[in-house]
């Protein structure tokens, strides 16, 4: 309860606190500028198509589960369906692009705003629903547009939509071998959900939210709007997984309904958040960073004997990961830090 | 703490010490091909099976055989040199991204010069669309989607027949045995809810229309379900003059389950392969399918006329120990195939194999097939890939059509 | 439609729906009796597929007569996963519903790769039982024998389950543990043994479903996934952690899948049961049975 009256009130707080807190904010803002100048700048460095792929498709799923997190991590509502999002953002871009000729970029503001739109009216009656009820929900539900579109014609059912060749470009996001555009529009993409999370950190929304996450019910005593605040997080939240499905798209040029909406992919959403640090502005690049080039090349070098060993090591790597670290890697090292101050103050 | 680091510091040595691992082999003359398949997940078995099957071919490339195929005599290649060709094998998981991933790994890393594969039609399609954009020629070994042809691919070869081909022969039979006097007036689709089920049954209905036969049931289903009691049912009441079910081994297997169960025995099934040609669905309800009739690319009952098939076919026994059935045959020879190419490119360029490739022209006498011969059409198909139908009798398949390679006749109808 | 096709519609529905709420029994128990929601249980009815088909191929007796040994030894990995895996996931002071969602998805994963490893991935049948492919004809309604014995064991063991917890020093204990898990540690229960207990019992149910399916169902490293999400969308409709829910859940996702087959396309038939649990949900959040 301290900690939530503290948090709602920033103000009440004393001027010193409130001018090294917004220092320690814009700290971090810098100290993201470089690491996303860094992460651009990788791909000149390793000039391997193969790590190139690891790389955009690790940067990727850092955004996609940064996106998750405003919603599960931030907000505490623990969705298990955004696959439905992803797979409107992929089939909007798809489907505006292939066949009206509408270029990927407003396409995936379509599915961007698409998404939005259904997680609200989704929002509506989900909300209402508690822990395991609201997860199976939001399962459910995923299941259920996977299920539609693979039987739905207009968008190519279970054919799927396949990109026509073009020549390279930004307009169209088509580049036939060159990476190095991919890894830079995965490094923004990332950069601008990071930028949104860090926005809402700060913002009234983010107090609301982790009210919310940690006592609805206190939250809701003390003026907090947790139905719109959820409402709010679920539409952002979706927003960006749709952007990012539309970029998976352009990326693979070819899409059918298993291989953008099946369930995997909300559990590779939630994942990288939670093996990183769940409601953290890192958690999601570093969790991502771990998990996702560790089942790339463990897939492509020991996947192809066809015995299984590839999916053990991935199991007993998210097993160990949850257990021995509840709130993610990235705790080590604030650990660590925390420990240090400790010891440097008497 | 120390041992979840041991953990991952071990990991990321094993996956340097494979990556370091591949290229060492730079002594003899090589030819480095890559192979796509599923290794795990629901049809890692098929992935498992092609593997023995392509290195059966390899066997037979490499090493000095004594068999009329393209390559089988002497070491290696004798247009490259006597090169030998080195497999790569890649994991898809019936993934289009992993598998356009680990054909681009294919090509840049382990610097392959002709990919194989990769049975999903999903797959193949973005394989093929890899492979084009690296000038990279890809063998489609097994899927039978005709528009993975309809591209305008140049790198794209498939020696195999796709659904519409399949799909015809099936119905020039039904013509065939209505000449003779059979009443033959319905049919009934069952088909899963994937590429390969959707392709099947678009040509199977507009051949129906075409050719005059009414469509009593058009059951489309979601492939391995709990249960397929409600889709039966239908297929019971419709109660067709054949039933046509395009499905893999598992709902092959849970579909005749379900039927026997339901009291319902079809007058007769012309089956679209896939899970009707795999062993394990005729150790599980082979009894419950006597009579039944698949499209084929394959038969063993050709070894009578040419001995060779059964030497392969013994020797794909000892490998995956079950026989060869329509999949694996269309492995074997793709690599096969793509081998006769790489000995006439003498070059490990990919324009001069995709020319060579194009210019393929082996007489069906030099293959295990019942084609007439491997070319390619400016597509890409060969177009001389003639299916075959081939009848459950006993605990084997018989030819049946067409005539010129039916060892008997067709039993007809199958349960009457 | 005939009233014939339409009876057996609704006996089939019935059958099935009976041998889903064996299924998903175990799940439910587990949840009431921790909140733990075990993403393995898929997993766990496949292994129990293999023990079934591992185990008529070694004593060449029939499935039905080896139930209970594969009972016994799903108890065993059910205790087993608890104590070592899933006991960790509870002393998370963080995030402790994810960390078990996750402890206990690895562990899915980990155990689909260990049965491709040791089974190959090829697919498997039990061959000769003795109700296999016998079914029992009454005046045009069919019913297959192993989905009768599959509804007469889920019946059996929904009452056997009733009886333990009213009835046994066991089931009281399980009943308090639910209740109160600190007030349990004062009058001396290990809450540690009994939690265990309770993982083996759910297990043992799953295992029971587990060689009836082996029956009549093939069997390969990714079967569980078939069943997993109408177990746990049973689970939930019928309120987690009741037990009677998850029978009349059970039956009610049978029957509805059936009839939506008739009405939509087949490939449709699970937006039927999926759309009826967001209806009960939205309506009542705890499910039909449930307590919030």
């Amino acid at each position: 309860m301290t900690t939530l009256t503290t948090a709602l009130a920033p103000g009440s707080a004393p001027a010193r606190a409130e001018a090294s807190y917004a220092a320690k904010r814009r700290r971090k803002l810098i100290v993201a500028a470089l690491v996303f100048a860094g992460l651009a700048a990788l791909p000149y460095g390793v000039r391997d198509v193969y790590l190139q792929n690891v790389l955009i498709l690790t940067l990727m799923y850092a955004a996609l589960s940064q996106s998750w997190n405003i919603l599960g991590g931030y907000c505490g509502q623990v969705s298990l369906g955004h696959a439905l999002y992803f797979g409107f953002g992929a089939y909007a871009t798809s489907v505006l692009f292939v066949n009206y000729g509408v270029l990927p970029w407003f396409g995936m503001l379509a599915g961007g705003a698409l998404s939005a739109a259904v997680a609200l009216v989704l929002g509506y009656p989900c909300f209402r629903l508690a822990g395991h009820y609201f997860s199976i929900a939001t399962i459910v539900i995923a299941e259920i547009g996977l299920l539609l579109v693979h039987n739905w014609d207009f968008v190519g059912g279970a054919m799927g939509i396949q990109w026509p060749f073009n020549p390279d470009s930004w307009w169209t996001l088509q580049f036939a071998r060159d990476k190095i555009p991919y890894v830079h529009f995965a490094v923004g993409f990332l950069a601008v959900v990071w930028f949104v999370t860090w926005l809402i950190e700060g913002s009234r929304w983010g107090y609301w939210w982790r009210a919310v996450k940690d006592d609805a019910q206190a939250a809701e005593s003390l003026g907090v709007e947790v139905f719109r605040s959820k409402m709010a997080a679920a539409a952002v939240s979706a927003f960006f997984t749709a952007i990012g499905g539309g970029f998976y798209a352009a990326y693979v040029s070819y899409i059918d309904p298993e291989s953008v909406m099946s369930f995997r992919f909300s559990l590779l959403f939630a994942l990288p958040a939670v093996l990183g640090g769940i409601g953290t502005l890192w958690g999601p690049l570093v969790g991502a960073a771990i998990l996702i080039p560790l089942t790339e090349i463990s897939r492509s070098y020991l996947g192809g004997s066809g015995n299984g060993l590839d999916l053990m090591l991935y199991g007993v790597l998210v097993m160990v990961v949850a257990l021995a670290r509840p709130e993610g890697v990235l705790s080590l090292f604030r650990r660590t830090r925390k420990a240090r101050n400790e010891e440097a103050t008497p | 703490m120390i041992r979840r680091r041991e953990l991952l510091v071990g990991a990321g040595a094993l996956s340097l010490a494979s990556l370091r691992g591949a290229p060492a082999h730079a002594a003899a003359p090589e030819v480095v091909v890559g192979v796509l398949y599923a290794m795990s997940g629901a049809s890692a078995q098929v992935g498992v099976d092609a593997r023995h099957a392509i290195e059966t071919a390899l066997d037979i490339i490499n090493n000095d055989h004594d068999l009329d195929l393209p390559g089988a005599k002497g070491v290696g290649l004798s247009g490259m040199g006597g090169a030998k060709i080195r497999l790569v094998f890649a994991d898809h998981q019936a993934d289009p991204q992993k598998g356009r991933a680990e054909a681009e790994r294919l090509i840049t890393q382990d610097k392959v010069s002709a990919l194989v594969g990769c049975y999903q039609s999903a797959v193949s399609a973005t394989v093929s669309a890899t492979a084009e954009r690296y000038g990279v020629p890809f063998v489609c070994a097994d899927s039978s989607s005709p528009s993975l042809h309809r591209k305008g691919l140049k790198y794209f070869f498939r020696p195999a027949a796709h659904d519409e081909m399949f799909s015809t022969a099936m119905f020039d039979f039904l013509d065939a045995q209505r000449k003779q006097g059979q009443k033959i007036d319905s049919v009934a689709l069952f088909f899963e809810d994937t590429i390969y089920g959707v392709d099947s049954s678009t040509v199977q209905r507009k051949l129906a229309a075409e050719r005059g036969y009414k469509l009593v049931a058009d059951v489309k289903y979601k492939s391995n379900s709990p249960s397929l009691t409600a889709e039966v049912q239908q297929l019971k009441t419709a109660n067709a003059d054949v039933l046509l079910p395009t499905s893999y081994t598992t709902d092959a297997i849970l579909l005749t389950k379900t039927m026997a169960e339901l009291g319902y025995k079809p007058k007769s099934i012309i089956a679209q392969a896939a899970g009707f040609s795999e062993k394990v669905t005729y150790d599980a309800v082979g009894d419950k399918l006597q009579g039944l009739i698949s499209r084929g690319s394959f038969s063993l009952d050709l070894a009578a006329k040419r001995p060779m098939v059964a030497t392969v076919n013994t020797m794909y026994k000892a490998r995956a120990g079950r026989d060869l059935n329509d999949n694996s045959s269309r492995q074997f020879m793709a690599l096969i195939v793509l081998a006769d190419a790489l000995d006439r490119a003498g070059s490990t360029d990919g324009q001069k194999i995709r020319a060579a490739l194009a210019a393929t022209d082996i007489p069906g006498t030099r293959t295990v097939m019942p084609w007439t011969k491997v070319a390619f059409g400016p597509d890409g198909q060969n177009t001389h890939a003639d299916p075959v139908l081939l009848q459950w009798i006993g605990d084997k398949f018989i030819t049946i059509f067409p005539e010129s390679a039916a060892v008997a006749p067709a039993k007809w109808p199958m349960n009457g | 439609m005939t009233t014939q096709a339409l009876v057996q519609v609704l006996a089939s529905g019935l059958l099935m729906g009976l041998i889903y709420a064996l299924i998903a029994v175990g799940l439910s128990l587990i949840f009431g009796l921790m909140d733990v929601v075990n993403f393995a249980h898929g997993e766990f009815l496949m292994l129990a597929m293999y023990a079934t088909f591992g185990l008529v191929l070694v004593t060449q007796l029939d499935p039905v007569v080896l139930m209970p040994l594969v009972a016994a030894l799903l108890f065993m990995l059910g205790a087993a996963a608890y104590m070592g895996v899933v006991r960790f996931a509870m002393r998370a002071k963080a995030n402790q519903g994810m960390v078990q969602i996750f402890a206990t998805f690895g562990l899915a994963i980990l155990l689909q790769g260990a049965a491709q490893y040791l089974f190959t991935p090829d697919y498997r049948n039990v061959q000769n039982t003795w109700l296999g492919g016998r079914t029992l004809d009454l005046g045009g309604i069919f019913l297959p024998w192993p989905q009768i014995f599959g509804a007469l064991v889920s019946l059996a063991a929904f009452g056997g389950l009733h009886l333990l917890m009213s009835r046994t020093d066991f089931g009281r204990a399980l009943e308090a543990t639910r209740e109160d898990q600190g007030a349990v540690a004062l009058v001396g229960i290990d809450r540690n043994r009994v939690f265990a207990l309770g993982w083996g019992l759910g297990a043992a149910l799953v295992g029971l479903a587990g060689a009836v399916l082996a029956i009549f169902y093939y069997i390969h490293p990714q079967v569980g996934a078939s069943f997993a999400l109408i177990a746990y969308v049973t689970v939930a409709l019928g309120g987690f952690g009741s037990v009677g829910g998850a029978l009349v859940a059970g039956i009610i996702v049978g029957l509805v899948e059936a009839f939506t087959a008739v009405i939509l396309p087949p490939a449709l038939k699970s937006v039927g049961v999926y759309a009826l649990y967001l209806a009960v949900v939205f309506a009542r959040p705890q499910g039909l049975f449930g307590r919030l």
